[in-house]
């Protein structure tokens, strides 16, 4: 009795703690999510109507669903999704094989190049291919012409979209197989061989299904990012009116007047695939791996391809030209040219056709330094708040005997299941009505941010967390403190290597974040990506080229600084979110 | 069809450093069961999988049925899914993936049998491993001794000319082992195969081998019958790892034919088995195995001496004293339940000439041949 009583206000305070952070987690994550749900079953425009709880219905839901315009986009979507998963799988699974399985030469580059489109902004991707590949004014094409080649290629297409979804989208893949690859007992395969299984039969008999796990969870993964991703199919897509679901949504609510209610509908059907598909991934991952079966180190094998191996590196390098340098190249040469028209190959290579003009009519404009400022002011915003709260959360979960902190941990994971896009959307149902002001302000922004990434966040800090011992927690304790204290002089110190990276790691994200930020941004907070867009659509093509490479300048110096920071721990998490 | 494997002078140099195997040569006939016995990194396994073909030899040949399968010399190298050889995996290395049936019918498919053949095939290799009524048992569900015999019966359905083993028993529990222990014997010989097994267990070696080979540092120091490479240890090393531990330091006196005396640290004489090239004066170790020492013999028999128990340690089935005697400290072992002498007694033994090995060697030396 005594002993319950004792120990009565921490149970209180405890219950006090799990609440406040059920509150924040409602504001961030359930409230947004149930007003888009409102909106999708009402007709209403919240800017001018309000919200009339009456209003809601299940047949404008109906309505959208039955839509031919949604069947389209939504067709489109699979298609490109489909597509473009297809490509990633075949260049994913190459390569991890290549790198892993291979004495292909410079193995550790090819790797490193394997990863690096994960860091490349689909929208900076996008207008690149669309410099390099548009029918009629790409490099491409007219690099074909001079050369008296009639065929030309077409990347404002259906193809185009998953030529490019399936280049940049393959790391996915990658990243799952190869550690597979690289986790299986080596005498699996050699079993094959002795059976009289040629290295051909064996790849395909024994290794592709043992590594099958892998290989379809990097297959839903890369098709969910796909499914949410705004500016690939924004620059490629629109020339030919190929609409996706994301690029139809943003349409939605651009016209006069929005169409707010419609945009939340397709917004949800966006978002009810996303989660299906993310349920499965989980479901794969946590299913019986094959490849732990023996549960011990091995040195892989590595095939020798002899002469064969000059091929496979060649690939690589192809690869690494397609996806890197090609669209680099054609960014820096249409963001230096001060007129893209280039007559003949002596041409492009005339010093005097170059200059700055672009970069200084861009840093003239106040609108790119504004988007600029504000950007970096967002992000910390978001790493600050988001990591000191996905601390909380991580803290509570992993340490703590807090009241609902099963549930603190299911809602904060929501968010995984919710395209950038659909959060925007979200909010903008969430707070476009409310009248103090919220709605327009960098901080919805933010919010936005916090709510899109905290999966990641917390998954990154719970991972450090559960590195400390208990033990060193509970010597703090016996030592005489309390938990603050002890959070404060023990939990912190030595959890600070994770905590530094989950912030970073934040702070990149929101900058290079599009998605969500298409619905959020008022003229005064306007950031770098929907700058970037702005700028694409105003069709001033050396503007936006010049603006793509400021914005790979500073994500690549971010990142740089990260990875020397947390060596390499955030690579993996930055391309997450597309 | 099994058939007559020969290895000869077979070198392995890995990047750079010490040969893994080194100039190592044996023949095993058709149907015997040959295992290489040695502490990791004796360079067995790597032999072993030499004659798989899953390593490529330095230098050296290897020939199956008299033709050349590994020659490096002479460009011959087989690949391993041409040798029609058999082999069993430490990790048992069933495909999870499949069924036992699949797993035992897969090197099936790639050697152009009926399916009636295939079918008969299978249902004998799963009845000889005791595995008949498993066969569409994925298998995820077998217990790990269960797996090892699938892993058999895959590596014997399509009669090999060879089957090898490398440590097949090393991942199961110690009663199983003791079980598949036996069982494989029968087995492998009732399938009438030639073996090649590799473990670093000696009661395996002995248990399963028709002949034991011991390794060490890349070297096949000696390649005998069980009985002799316990009982006419080729050196000290074979003698100290096969669990002769004990130790006595001496000079040679005289020799005559295959024994000679030992004039030990305290001036006693022992009579010693002696092999080649030990002669008069040199300096030895005398080794003996804890369990040859006799307690309380009779009068007249030889190395008989009167020896002070410093030690006893009771262990149940038997008790082990540490014995002071010729001027050093030995281990024997009396069997039976009853301590009969307490500590500071003196006893009487006797060290049977015949186990009692001199080898040409330092203090040093002996010590560090010692197991744990």
């Amino acid at each position: 009795m005594s002993q319950g009583a004792r120990f009565r206000p921490a149970k209180l305070i405890a219950g006090l703690w799990s609440a406040a952070l059920l509150i924040i987690l409602t504001f961030l994550v359930l409230y947004p999510t149930a007003m888009l749900l409102v909106g999708a079953l009402t007709n209403m425009n919240p800017v001018v109507d309000g919200y009339h709880p009456e209003a809601i219905s299940i047949s404008s839901f109906i309505d959208v669903l039955s839509n031919e315009n949604v069947h389209f986009a939504l067709g489109n979507t699979l298609v490109a999704c489909a597509g473009g998963t297809a490509v990633a799988v075949i260049i994913g699974l190459f390569f991890a094989w290549i790198v892993v399985r291979t004495n292909t030469p410079w193995k550790g580059l090819i790797a490193t190049a394997g990863m690096l489109p994960l860091f490349v902004p689909p929208l900076v991707a996008g207008v690149g291919w669309a410099l390099l590949g548009s029918p009629k004014t790409g490099l491409i094409n007219t690099f074909l012409a001079r050369a008296g080649i009639e065929w030309r290629i077409d990347l404002y297409s259906m193809s185009g979209i998953i030529f490019v979804f399936g280049m940049y989208y393959a790391p996915y893949v990658y990243m799952f197989t190869a550690s597979a690859l690289r986790n299986m007992d080596p005498s699996l395969e050699e079993a094959a061989e002795i059976s009289g299984a040629t290295p051909f039969r064996t790849i395909f008999t024994i290794t592709f299904p043992l590594i099958a796990p892998a290989i379809i969870s990097g297959m839903l993964l890369s098709f969910v990012v796909m499914l949410g991703i705004y500016g690939i199919p924004a620059v490629l897509g629109a020339p030919a009116n190929i609409p996706v679901l994301t690029t139809y949504i943003f349409q939605l609510t651009a016209w006069t007047p929005p169409e707010y209610s419609k945009a939340a509908a397709v917004a949800l059907i966006l978002m009810v695939a996303t989660g299906a598909l993310v349920a499965l991934q989980q479901k794969v991952l946590s299913g019986r791996s094959y490849t732990t079966v023996a549960g011990k180190a091995f040195r892989p094998r590595s095939l020798n391809l002899g002469p064969w191996r000059f091929l496979t590196l060649a690939l690589a390098i192809i690869y690494l030209l397609v996806v890197v340098v090609l669209p680099t190249l054609a960014l820096i040469v249409a963001a230096f040219r001060r007129f893209l028209f280039i007559r003949d190959v002596a041409s492009l290579f005339d010093m005097k056709q170059y200059g700055l003009l672009h970069f200084q009519r861009l840093f003239e404009n106040p609108a790119t330094m504004t988007s600029i400022y504000n950007t970096m002011k967002v992000g910390i915003i978001t790493a600050v708040i988001g990591g000191i709260l996905a601390f909380a959360i991580g803290y509570t979960v992993t340490r703590t005997q807090a009241p609902a902190r099963r549930w603190i941990d299911i809602i904060a994971t929501i968010p995984v299941a919710i395209p950038g896009l659909v959060i925007g959307v979200a909010y903008l149902w969430a707070w476009i009505g409310m009248p103090f002001g919220f709605y327009g302000s960098i901080w919805i922004l933010a919010l936005a941010f916090v709510a899109r990434f905290m999966p990641d966040t917390v998954k990154a800090l719970s991972a450090s967390l559960m590195q400390i011992h208990k033990e060193l927690e509970e010597a703090a304790w016996i030592c005489g403190r309390g938990t603050l204290a002890t959070i404060r002089t023990i939990v912190l110190p030595l959890a600070r290597p994770g905590v530094v990276a989950a912030m970073t790691l934040l702070f990149i994200l929101a900058i290079r974040e599009l998605g969500s930020s298409l619905f959020l941004y008022s003229s005064s907070t306007v950031v770098m990506a929907v700058k970037l867009l702005d700028y694409y659509e105003g069709g001033n093509v050396g503007l936006t080229a010049a603006f793509s490479l400021v914005q790979m300048v500073i994500l690549g110096v971010l990142i740089g600084i990260t990875n020397l920071l947390t060596r390499g721990a955030a690579n993996s998490s930055v391309g997450r979110a597309g | 069809m099994s058939a007559e494997l020969r290895i000869a002078h077979l070198r392995k140099v890995f990047a750079t450093g010490k040969p893994a195997v080194d100039d190592v040569s044996f023949t095993i006939a058709a149907g015997e069961i040959v295992v290489l016995l040695g502490p990791s990194g004796c360079g067995k396994t790597t032999t072993l999988r030499c004659v798989a073909g899953l390593e490529h030899p330095t230098d050296g040949e290897i020939s199956l049925a008299g033709e050349p399968i590994s020659a490096p010399a002479r460009g011959i190298l087989m690949p391993p899914r041409l040798r029609n050889i058999g082999m069993v995996f430490q990790s048992y290395a069933v495909w999870p993936h499949m069924t036992v049936r699949e797993n035992v019918a897969y090197p099936l498919k790639s050697r152009g049998l009926s399916r009636a053949d295939q079918d008969r095939r299978i249902a004998d290799a799963l009845a000889l491993v005791d595995l008949g009524g498993y066969a569409d048992r994925p298998v995820t569900q077998l217990s790990g001794g269960q797996m090892q015999r699938v892993a058999l019966a895959r590596s014997m359905v399509y009669e090999p000319r060879l089957l090898l083993l490398d440590e097949p028993l090393s991942n199961l529990d110690a009663q199983l082992r003791l079980r598949l222990r036996d069982d494989l014997r029968r087995i492998v010989k009732k399938a009438g195969l030639t073996a090649l097994y590799v473990t670093h267990d000696q009661t395996e070696a002995v248990v399963l081998g028709d002949r034991i080979g011991v390794m060490r540092d890349g070297k096949l120091l000696q390649m005998a019958s069980p009985e002799e490479v316990y009982n006419r240890p080729a050196d000290l090393f074979v003698a100290a790892f096969t669990g002769a531990s004990n130790f006595i330091p001496g000079q040679v006196t005289a020799r005559d034919g295959e024994f000679g005396a030992v004039r030990t640290a305290d001036g006693a004489t022992l009579r010693a088995w002696m092999p080649q090239g030990v002669v008069p004066g040199a300096n030895v170790q005398v080794a003996v195995r804890p369990e040859n020492i006799r307690f309380t013999e009779a009068a007249g028999s030889e190395n008989r001496v009167t020896a002070k128990v410093t030690a006893q340690r009771y262990l149940g089935m038997q008790t082990s004293y540490d014995l002071s005697v010729f001027g050093a400290t030995i281990e024997g072992i009396e069997v039976g339940t009853a301590v009969r002498y307490p500590v500071g007694s003196e006893v009487t033994v006797a060290l049977p000439p015949e186990s009692c090995w001199a080898y040409a060697a330092s203090a040093d030396d002996a010590r560090a041949m010692t197991p744990h």
